[in-house]
């Protein structure tokens, strides 16, 4: 996976332009992030997508055929461990079946039926800070699926630097808020959640 | 109502350009940036076909203004277009952001001096968008 930032709202010059008591949470809806986000599985872009308050343009598969599945697949440490051949087989059947059926004659956007979530996918994804702010809340939590959790820290990692300040508190929600809104899901190891993301230098 | 520009995202062009050929092609989208910004020609290729593409293209970007107006001024805007961003920042002073589709959707649907005083401020650092818009609403 590879996060690079490509574009964003330029924070001093914005706050060069406002009064010196603007509060920071309502200068947060009005800069913008733009990430390339690549290498990811078609798993994890599900998960993205459905932050709605955020702009997306990922690569299509009925335009772009699916090439080298086989060595492209992400692949889960978990199933790296305990059954890695036969996700390999699984992966190399579907890679066969769907380049038969583009050798057919099938259009791309019906042969990708039998692609698996473990196919590879790119896109650039844009959000204001307020709602980046939310992903980050609810994606580098410990709770997060582990590519996602990935995603959101490497994305933090990038908005950090640009103002410590307005960014201190951005990860997940128990370091946002104070307390945990997971409930009863909760992981129970808030304070050294809260330790870690606190550490975060930029 | 006065209107005033006072930042956007950098590389509007080159984004729009990266985010249409990401949609339909294998190349990393970081890898078709870095091309891009380097290749102002290329952008203007790109972005000149952008009213055959998606609209959606146009949102990876946000432009910020200040903005003199009155409450009901204000009110009209968001009544017209709910994804302009707007907080007070004082009696009759506002922030406003949006993105360029925001801007290109009011643009086109309702015609005046904020609407054009919102186009002219693309000139700069959105020249193809600029010009394609002016042709669309001659």
């Amino acid at each position: 996976m590879k996060v690079e930032l490509l574009s964003h709202t330029p924070i001093p010059e914005l706050k060069r332009g406002l009064p010196r008591d603007f509060s920071s949470n309502e200068l947060l809806p009005h800069i913008s992030f733009t990430f390339a986000i690549e290498g990811i599985s078609r798993a994890c872009s599900h998960q993205l997508v459905r932050h709605r308050i955020a702009s997306f343009s990922q690569q299509s598969q009925r335009y772009v055929a699916v090439k080298r599945l086989v060595e492209n697949a992400v692949v889960p440490e978990s199933i790296n461990e305990k059954a890695p051949e036969l996700f390999r087989e699984f992966i190399s059947q579907a890679s066969d079946t769907y380049e038969k059926l583009v050798e057919l004659d099938v259009s791309k956007e019906d042969a990708r039926f039998v692609l698996p979530n473990a196919t590879e996918t790119n896109l650039l994804v844009t959000m204001d800070s307020r709602e980046l702010m939310h992903f980050l809340g609810l994606r580098c939590c410990y709770r997060a699926q582990w590519e996602i959790k990935a995603m959101a820290d490497e994305i933090l990692s990038k908005i950090k630097p640009l103002d410590p300040q307005l960014f201190e508190k951005a990860g997940p929600y128990c370091l946002q808020w104070g307390y945990c809104p997971e409930g009863r899901f909760a992981c129970g190891r808030m304070q050294e959640v809260v330790s870690q993301y606190r550490e975060i230098r930029p | 109502m006065i209107l005033k520009f006072l930042t956007s995202t950098s590389h509007i062009e080159a984004v729009i350009a990266t985010a249409m050929l990401t949609t339909t092609s294998g190349a990393k989208p970081s890898t078709l940036f870095n091309k891009l910004k380097a290749d102002p020609e290329r952008v203007k290729g790109l972005v000149g076909r952008i009213e055959t593409q998606h609209g959606s293209i146009l949102e990876h970007n946000r432009i910020c203004w200040l903005m003199e107006a009155s409450d009901s001024e204000v009110l009209e805007i968001l009544l017209s277009n709910r994804f302009f961003m707007i907080t007070r920042l004082g009696a009759s002073s506002w922030l406003l952001s949006a993105n360029l589709r925001t801007v290109s959707d009011f643009a086109r649907s309702i015609s005046g001096p904020f609407s054009e005083t919102l186009i002219a401020s693309l000139r700069t650092f959105a020249p193809n968008i600029y010009d394609g818009l002016k042709r669309a609403l001659r």
